[in-house]
């Protein structure tokens, strides 16, 4: 039996006290836990940002690599041993900003990991300047005079993509964060997961007091996450009210299911054939 | 007297030069005779000039040569670039349909017979076939190789092209051609006929290659066409990568979890790559990466041949890590030190770069070996198996060779922590400075052990006056420029380097200071691997050659820039 105990790491946390990653690393704790998942058998690639720091923090295997990266890290190591349960932690300038190519094409690939995207619509580790996610008119000491780009929408671009698996959590509420991070990693195929959280330390607007007064959990008024228009329509609303939990689910095949030379097991595992390789030297 | 003849055949992308050149190639190879080809074309999918140069001859082959016996015109430009390379008693053939003041072409009607055969498409075998009447080579040989070349395609086709064929063969007939392929047919040919392209893919399907991930560019993407089509038959998984960024991290992924890894691409690609090239070096992930190298800044010229990645490559990525570099000067090179580049990046846990360009990986050689497939691969990998407590397992324990065992993720109790941020032995990032200097430490001490496994500088007549010096593909057009200045009397060798970095200063020295002098032969403009022989050994060349229009060194430039650098030196 795994226990929670089991995920915690000694290396000292180095986040702002009253940060929204904690809480997203309690959830995830907790959803592993209740997957029955062992350290032992649990992957975690992260890039770089606050987010990307959080495979420190719990007992796990991990890749910590480069800023923007971690999903064609993580979807090399997926179809190297497809076995693997794999997760990625991002942020909003990791994920959108500088990774923004590769979530693209995973969402397109459908690769079978699990992409938690900690959004607290701004930069932490490079100290506050605005990020992808930031809404028009936010001001940083870098925006002074306010964002004047649209904000990136990841629900709405993942959903236009064919992302199979669409789905908003709140740091403020790690119950139904944990239960869509479990829903999540059992999906077979790519899930995104985009963590509302507030940055204590540079976002003095969406704040968790500002998050707890608007979001409102979908499983909690009888939504159905299988339509794509209204999935849309929810993935759009912001403001007054905004949605969380999970937007949309529509089973498929994912990346690796889809190639036949991966349909007898692993990449990893199977010997070398030297005989195969004789074979095509002497067709030449 | 040898047989050594040189065929051009030039026209338009799109009108099939390189099917003629193939046919030639081929019959020529089963008829017993050494043949090699270089691919000259433009970055274009039709029109514009491109040519297909293939030697021919009885004798081993290294290099392609200026003079050409017999130009073969499928368009008018065609004549006007190539026939003042024609020799005087050589052969210009030209499409009767061509409208040109060509005077000295003989015309044959190379499309009414393609026409006449079931379509205008088989002009190049119309062509192929008139080439190989002129030379001599037997109709069966082409017959054979037409339908080999066209058995999973309809029936009809391959009838079609052997009509054409005969066509073309009858209607060469009665033209004198001075060169005639000598010998009785069939003669038994040496070797195989192969693209260095074919051979980087082959070198990595026998180091148990698994993954390779991409993003097309010219000239590297014949290697992952080769293993794209490997995948049928092997444990093997190509796929595309929406940048090259993606490609490299993914095998990083990939390598990680297990299993060997390629990427393939040119310098601008590799450009792209440079940050996960660091990632590699201080994850400790031994990955492969082939730079087929086109001549650059930037987009530079696509389809063109170049050496002008060496120092990059060498510096590539921010700060200090250790890695490897090979130039592979053959098509053996290209196999053997592919497969043993695996091997080094597993047992180093380091990124290994192998450097080809343009002229490597498209032109067409003969092996002079065959190629030797290793029964078992050694992964250097450990397992809780080999660990007294596989809890306690760190990735990057130190080691005084620098190198630290390593684990696979999942795949146990010992759990893998990896971490592109300066790190702990057990992973966890850290500035500490005693953590810090011990780390970059422990990753350079891997170089004295790497140094080892360089291999010296192949020498040919290397007790001369003079050497000259190259690197990679330049080796074939080095050493026949070798044998041509010491036929005109003067005393010259060469060292040919293949194992690039790190630098084997010391062997380099010893050889290198035996000579009174030593020139530099590359495919630059500022002699860069002259540069880092001087930086490395403190020895300076006495001149240098150096070719950096984006076409092939042939060992007639050699001998012209070693004339110019004695005239320099002596006048």
């Amino acid at each position: 039996m795994v226990d929670i105990k089991d995920y915690h790491s000694d290396f000292e946390n180095k986040w702002c006290p009253g940060c929204g990653n904690f809480n997203i690393l309690e959830a995830m704790k907790d959803a592993l836990v209740n997957l029955g998942l062992v350290p032992e058998k649990v992957l975690i690639v992260s890039g770089i940002g606050q987010a990307a720091k959080t495979p420190h923090f719990l007992k796990c295997n991990f890749f910590h690599g480069l800023h923007g990266r971690a999903l064609p890290v993580a979807t090399g190591a997926k179809i190297a041993n497809h076995d693997l349960t794999i997760l990625v932690n991002s942020g909003d300038g990791d994920a959108y900003g500088e990774g923004g190519n590769h979530f693209m094409n995973a969402v397109r690939r459908n690769i079978d990991i699990t992409l938690l995207v900690h959004n607290n619509k701004v930069y932490g580790l490079t100290k506050g300047q605005a990020s992808p996610t930031s809404d028009m008119g936010f001001t940083t000491r870098m925006q002074w005079q306010g964002v004047i780009s649209e904000p990136f929408n990841p629900l709405a671009v993942a959903l236009a993509l064919g992302a199979g698996f669409v789905a908003r959590g709140f740091s403020g509420d790690v119950e139904s964060l944990s239960a869509i991070i479990q829903e999540g990693v059992s999906y077979r195929g790519f899930s995104l997961i985009d963590i509302l959280q507030p940055c204590v330390s540079f976002n003095t607007v969406n704040t968790h007091a500002w998050y707890k007064k608007r979001v409102k959990h979908l499983a909690r008024t009888g939504y159905a996450p299988d339509d794509l228009e209204k999935a849309l329509k929810v993935a759009r609303q912001w403001g007054d009210e905004i949605p969380t939990g999970v937007i949309y689910k529509r089973e498929g095949v994912s990346f690796t299911d889809r190639i036949p030379r991966l349909d007898s097991g692993p990449l990893i595992s199977g010997t070398f054939n030297p005989e195969a390789v004789v074979s095509l030297i002497s067709q030449i | 007297m040898s047989f050594d003849v040189t065929v051009t055949i030039g026209g338009e992308a799109g009108q099939g030069i390189q099917t003629v050149g193939d046919l030639l190639g081929l019959v020529c190879h089963g008829a017993g005779l050494y043949v090699m080809a270089i691919n000259d074309f433009e970055s274009r999918i039709r029109g514009g000039h491109s040519f297909f140069q293939i030697r021919i001859s009885d004798r081993p082959i290294k290099a392609p040569r200026r003079p050409v016996h017999l130009l073969v015109c499928m368009d008018a430009k065609t004549y006007d670039v190539h026939q003042h390379e024609v020799v005087a008693d050589g052969l210009i053939l030209m499409d009767e349909e061509i409208s040109s003041s060509a005077e000295s072409a003989v015309r044959l009607p190379i499309t009414s017979l393609a026409k006449q055969a079931g379509g205008r498409i088989m002009a190049n075998t119309v062509a192929a076939a008139a080439c190989l009447a002129l030379l001599g080579a037997p109709f069966n040989l082409l017959e054979a190789v037409l339908k080999k070349q066209f058995e999973k395609k309809d029936a009809a086709v391959s009838a079609d092209n052997i009509s054409a064929a005969k066509l073309g063969f009858q209607a060469a007939a009665d033209i004198s051609f001075k060169f005639k392929i000598p010998g009785t047919f069939p003669a038994k040919s040496e070797g195989k006929l192969l693209t260095g392209a074919r051979a980087f893919a082959l070198g990595a399907a026998a180091a148990d290659c698994r993954f390779a991930a991409f993003y097309p560019m010219s000239p590297a993407t014949g290697i992952i066409q080769h293993l794209s089509e490997f995948t049928k038959d092997l444990n093997l998984v190509v796929e595309q990568a929406e940048d090259e960024i993606a490609a490299i991290n993914m095998i990083i992924g990939a390598s990680f979890a297990g299993v060997r890894s390629l990427t393939a691409t040119s310098g601008g690609g590799f450009s792209l790559m440079t940050e996960a090239l660091g990632l590699a070096g201080i994850t400790e992930t031994p990955i492969v990466v082939v730079n087929a190298q086109r001549p650059g800044p930037a987009t530079g010229m696509a389809t063109r041949t170049g050496q002008g990645d060496l120092l990059f490559v060498i510096r590539a990525a921010p700060d200090e890590f250790p890695r490897f570099v090979f130039a592979p000067a053959t098509v053996e090179d290209a196999f053997e030190i592919t497969r043993k580049a695996f091997e080094l990046a597993d047992k180093y846990q380091v990124p290994v770069i192998i450097l080809s360009d343009q002229y490597l990986n498209d032109s067409v050689f003969v092996t002079a070996s065959t190629f030797s497939i290793p029964t078992t691969v050694n992964r250097f990998i450990v397992t809780d198996a080999d660990m007294d407590d596989p809890g306690s397992y760190e990735r990057y324990a130190l080691a005084s060779d620098g190198i630290s065992p390593r684990a696979l993720p999942c795949n146990g109790n010992a759990l893998v922590m990896v971490s592109g941020n300066e790190h702990h032995p057990d992973g966890h990032s850290s500035e500490a400075i005693s953590v810090r200097v011990s780390m970059v430490d422990k990753r350079n001490s891997k170089l004295a052990g790497m140094i080892k496994e360089m291999k010296p500088p192949r020498l040919y007549h290397e007790n001369s006056d003079v050497l000259l010096v190259t690197l990679g593909s330049n080796a074939g057009a080095v050493i026949e420029a070798v044998d041509l200045l010491r036929s005109g009397g003067a005393d010259v060798g060469c060292a040919v380097f293949t194992d690039i970095w790190p630098f084997p200063a010391d062997t380099a020295k010893e050889i290198l200071s035996r000579a009174k002098q030593f020139i530099t032969v590359e495919n630059n403009s500022l002699a860069q691997f002259g540069q880092l022989i001087r930086e490395q050994t403190g020895l300076l060349y006495a001149g240098a050659v150096l070719k950096y229009d984006g076409r092939p060194m042939f060992p007639e430039d050699i001998v012209e820039g070693f004339k110019k650098n004695n005239e320099v030196a002596h006048g």
